[in-house]
């Protein structure tokens, strides 16, 4: 792991404790949310290694964070929205958007095009690895419940 | 059953205000219902209104809320759901949870100086995550800063969401460029993208998918829309200076 890798996931524990208290989220909550931030960066971080497909790793790090945003919500006995979309901020295609702007701005279109496509499928990626396992448990938490 | 409907539009209403998910205040709603024993219960919820009619053996009443404006507030949903949960339980009479929303209204927020420190800290921090240096980071900290400063006064004289975007996009992308010419910082990139973290509608875009998702299709496209409207307004705060600074950004 580099140097720069470490500082990367230093600050998303930073960015998600932050956002959590603008959220006005409190105790076991926004820790569970931070380190939510921590786990979606790191796990990315990892898998970066081994897969070179952006979306996909978006994919993946959203699935497995929902699945932890799950169990703790069932934990701490809450609604997992809040934990999930605090933990997945690190992920927000923030740079991404930025050099769409710029580029439009320079009238580089091909490089337009590219960002703003790319800024679509790491948004559509986050979303899906979510939905898919926020229907999953529910559907598996409602069966574990009726027994 | 009136002053019941009322008190439980109210938890709607505020579920909805905190950040709630449509289809969640759905389900809360239907599920109190449920306990109540009503006949049939129709809840319909888009982002900016909820229309509840319930049918009782002989009557159906119906209500209509309208909401304005949107606060994220994790705390406040957390002890809603909690209320909602105890409600299907216990069956309380409506005095009794207006007297507990009036409890939850009460509750604790953080100091606004905190939120001023989250700004400059959120914004410094993805300045290095983004791979900025340590003066680049600084800059872009006391930029947050600002730009907490900027949205207060925007609330606090025009009220307008996406004007109050646009100014502080406009505002952290001259301040970083001044930066850069009294020779603080080497680029600028670094430092927006830093302070764009705090503005961009992320977390809405992000909420709307899945909303579309799920199925919410006016919901979602309405926060899509949103969003994409936000999304332009930072950039037009961008490219405002962009285009008086002659493009050499």
């Amino acid at each position: 792991m580099t140097s720069s890798e470490l500082i990367q996931i230093a600050t998303s524990l930073i960015g998600s404790l932050c956002f959590g208290i603008l959220f006005n989220m409190r105790g076991k909550r926004l820790i569970a949310a931070a380190v939510g931030g921590l786990l979606s960066w790191g796990l990315f971080v990892v898998l970066s290694h081994f897969i070179l497909n952006e979306p996909i790793n978006y994919f993946i790090v959203a699935a497995v964070v929902s699945l932890y945003s799950e169990i703790m919500a069932r934990i701490l006995k809450t609604p997992a929205a809040p934990i999930v979309t605090t933990s997945l901020i690190p992920l927000i295609p923030g740079g991404s958007l930025y050099y769409t702007m710029s580029s439009a701005f320079e009238s580089n279109f091909t490089m337009f095009l590219e960002k703003a496509v790319s800024t679509l499928k790491l948004a559509c990626a986050l979303a899906l690895g979510i939905i898919v396992v926020t229907a999953i448990s529910q559907f598996l938490f409602k069966r574990v419940k009726q027994r | 059953m009136e002053k019941l409907l009322d008190s439980i539009m109210d938890i709607g209403e505020q579920m909805l205000i905190s950040g709630a998910e449509v289809h969640r205040v759905e389900d809360s709603i239907k599920r109190i219902f449920d306990a109540y024993g009503t006949k049939r219960t129709d809840v319909f919820i888009i982002t900016s209104s909820i229309v509840v009619t319930i049918h009782t053996d002989d009557k159906a009443y119906t209500q209509t809320r309208r909401i304005t404006e949107t606060s994220t507030d994790y705390e406040n949903l957390h002890k809603l759901n909690e209320l909602s949960r105890s409600i299907c339980k216990h069956k309380y009479s409506d005095n009794e949870i207006k007297k507990q929303l009036a409890e939850i209204a009460k509750c604790k927020k953080y100091p606004l100086w905190l939120e001023f420190i989250c700004y400059a800290v959120i914004s410094g921090a993805f300045t290095l995550f983004f791979g900025g240096g340590i003066t680049e980071s600084a800059v872009s900290f006391i930029i947050g800063a600002l730009v907490r400063f900027v949205i207060l006064l925007c609330d606090k004289t025009v009220k307008n969401k996406i004007f109050c975007k646009f100014v502080s996009a406009f505002i952290a992308t001259s301040l970083a460029f001044i930066a850069l010419r009294l020779d603080f910082i080497a680029t600028v990139d670094k430092v927006i993208i830093g302070n764009i973290m705090t503005l961009i509608p992320g977390i809405g875009l992000t909420t709307a998918l899945k909303d579309l998702l799920v199925g919410d299709s006016i919901a979602g496209l309405l926060r899509t829309i949103e969003a994409c409207i936000t999304a332009l307004a930072i950039a037009a705060g961008y490219f405002a200076v962009a285009f008086i600074t002659g493009g050499a950004i």
